[in-house]
């Protein structure tokens, strides 16, 4: 309890100093909101009475206390870019986007696990030798041209699955799955290495001598020991999607929340920057939040202390 | 009883006659008869034994132990009779190991996992990493339990609460709900007889039990051991590297050294007249009480490595009384009564 205490109180820290470096970071980039919404015709004297409406002359800290109470109040302002409000975009996105997560999240474990499974029990034979191989293929190829070729081969060449657009399911599987295939890959690797370390565990001849079958012992025993490090780096997998999912988003045209942060960054609509790169660092940051409990919650020796 | 097998050695001398004489002469048949067992670990330089030649029985309602330096091959022994072998690489080459007239190295490994526990217990050295760490002391009693009987969960937790207040756990409704993480040394190893015994086996293999331990917790441990085994009628193996602990415990002794059994014998006999030099030097190098002027001698040299045997006496390169003999024959095992010997030169103590 206490240590998930600790650890909640530094993710409060971790979330306020971030929220401080991404505010600045947009005002440090270079141009502005100003350039990007008036016509390159408008005079200084427009220019200025823009700034000051926005209240861009004021004091950096006084600009982020403001900033942050208006989020404060669900105030978010609109889109500089076509006046929609940033809200209704929050939640529209952010939809879609859980969504391609989701299922990104769910294959990583409902392939990775079994597949790591599969390599520790069959160690050493042509199965365990082949996901071993998809696993190293898996990390070594960047995503954005594991996105490519997928278009190339399923969508282009066979026909079988259409290449980008939302939000079908059939729309859903190519994303996913290239969004999913690092976090497969090393889950892969996690499960095989930790199951193999705990098969050799002194515990496991103990519950051999007390007549426990096999199945009980691998897939029950030796499987709880080695979920450990794999559900604390959950979390973590949970942070390397929202990452990709900028790429991937883009090149499948998915209208998630990177695709929109994307966008955004490209017209200097730094309102909506602002907000969402907000967005998906807290994501992010609760995700190893969550890793943390996570670690806590399935380490029986960690829960007391 | 099992069939007449001798092994034959490389020189070609006859190796082993069968302890069963020794059984009969007590006027009792073994619950468990090991005979020439021969344990061999594979390396890429070739195939070792590790346990070569070894025959002992387990009476009724005795504390055999397994007495011998580290790496002697008591505990492969032991994990041979449980088939708990880590194969590959160590497996069993040849042998029989009887009980209840069934030959446990044939036996299928569903027959073996029904021996196991329910008939034929085993507890291990270090109680910390031999205990999950991620289940409860309760949930792992009660699955095993549940894997050999019949039993609902009420039934087992009170099979399990009532075993573990046996062994003399404090408040044993509690520690059902612990983890191993959250006991002492003591308390664990205790967790671990209790779940050997809570389905009442006819043998309990011990390997080292209290070495793990403080000197205080060990005696405590090698008490209940003893008077679980007394009070259930059980036998005993007891494997360990510590003479004090075999003269507080045993009934026989057998000593093991390099994977060969040297002498047996009943441990009055065994500590007032041993007759092999190795078992000689490991008395000699006991501390005892009532001598302690005596300066403690100890046994010269190392044990040979496996892939460098002696083709005589294993003993022989460390024996003060090493003949011709011993460098080129190897010793058989004869057994007279209740005593048994490998050796060619044997010494008044």
């Amino acid at each position: 309890m206490k240590r998930i205490a600790a650890r909640t109180l530094y993710t409060l820290i971790v979330l306020l100093l971030s929220s401080i470096a991404v505010f600045y970071a947009i005002r440090l980039s270079g141009g502005d909101a100003v350039s990007a919404r008036l016509p390159a015709s408008a005079s200084y004297e427009e220019r200025e009475e823009f700034r000051e409406l926005l209240g861009l002359n004021d004091p950096v800290h006084e600009q982020y206390f403001r900033y942050m109470g208006r989020l404060l109040t669900f105030d978010l302002g609109k889109s500089l870019t076509n006046n929609a409000d940033i809200f209704d975009m929050l939640t529209e996105h952010g939809r879609n986007s859980l969504i391609l997560g989701a299922a990104a999240f769910a294959l990583v474990f409902v392939i990775g696990v079994p597949l790591g499974i599969l390599a520790a029990v069959k160690r050493n034979s042509w199965a365990d030798g082949s996901v071993m191989t998809f696993s190293v293929a898996g990390m070594a190829v960047p995503n954005f041209w594991l996105a490519l070729l997928s278009v190339w081969l399923f969508a282009s060449t066979l026909g079988w699955l259409p290449s980008a657009g939302c939000c079908s399911t059939k729309q859903l599987i190519l994303p996913a799955v290239v969004l999913a295939m690092e976090g497969i890959a090393l889950t892969v690797r996690m499960t095989r290495s930790a199951m193999l370390e705990n098969l050799g565990q002194d515990f496991v001849r103990t519950l051999r001598a007390g007549g426990l079958s096999e199945a009980s012992i691998v897939g029950k025993h030796v499987l709880r020991n080695a979920m450990v490090p794999i559900i604390s780096l959950a979390g973590l997998r949970i942070g390397q999607i929202v990452g990709y999912a900028l790429v991937v988003e883009t090149i499948f045209g998915w209208p998630g929340l990177g695709q929109v942060l994307v966008n955004a960054v490209l017209r200097r609509d730094y309102p909506v920057a602002q907000f969402f790169s907000l967005v998906l660092i807290t994501i992010v940051v609760l995700s190893n939040w969550l890793a943390d409990v996570g670690y806590t919650v399935a380490n029986p020796r960690l829960r007391k202390t | 009883m099992s069939t007449d097998r001798t092994a034959t050695t490389a020189n070609g001398a006859v190796s082993s006659q069968h302890t069963e004489a020794a059984a009969n002469s007590a006027g009792r048949s073994p619950v468990l008869s090991v005979r020439n067992l021969h344990t061999a670990v594979a390396t890429p330089e070739g195939s070792f034994d590790v346990v070569r030649d070894v025959s002992f029985d387990i009476n009724p309602n005795e504390v055999l132990c397994l007495v011998g330096e580290s790496g002697c091959g008591k505990t492969i022994t032991a994990l041979s009779i449980m088939r708990l072998l880590p194969t590959p690489p160590v497996r069993i080459t040849s042998g029989e190991i009887v009980f209840d007239g069934d030959d446990l190295t044939r036996l299928a490994e569903r027959q073996v996992r029904d021996v196991r526990s329910e008939r034929i217990s085993m507890i291990f050295q270090d109680p910390l990493t031999s205990l999950d760490p991620v289940f409860t002391v309760g949930q792992v009693m009660t699955e095993v339990i549940r894997t050999h009987r019949d039993a609902t969960k009420a039934e087992a937790r009170e099979m399990s609460v009532d075993i573990l207040r046996a062994v003399g756990l404090p408040a044993p409704e509690e520690r059902f709900d612990s983890y191993p993480h959250e006991l002492s040394g003591g308390m664990r190893q205790r967790v671990m007889i209790a779940t050997a015994l809570v389905l009442d086996p006819e043998i309990l293999i011990a390997d080292e039990p209290t070495t793990a331990l403080d000197v205080t917790v060990q005696a405590q441990i090698l008490e209940r051991l003893r008077a679980e085994q007394q009070d259930r009628h059980m036998s005993m193996l007891l494997i360990t590297h510590d003479l004090a602990v075999v003269a507080s415990i045993a009934d026989r002794v057998a000593v093991m050294y390099a994977g060969e059994i040297v002498e047996e014998a009943p441990v009055d006999e065994l500590f007032s007249d041993p007759r092999h030099p190795y078992t000689q030097g490991l008395l000699r190098a006991l501390p005892h009480v009532s001598r302690k002027r005596r300066e403690l001698v100890p046994i010269a040299g190392l044990v040979p490595p496996a892939q460098m045997m002696p083709p005589g006496c294993r003993f022989a390169p460390r024996c003060p009384h090493a003949l011709d003999q011993c460098w080129d024959e190897h010793p058989s095992y004869d057994v007279h009564g209740e005593v048994g010997l490998r050796c060619f030169n044997p010494q008044p103590f």
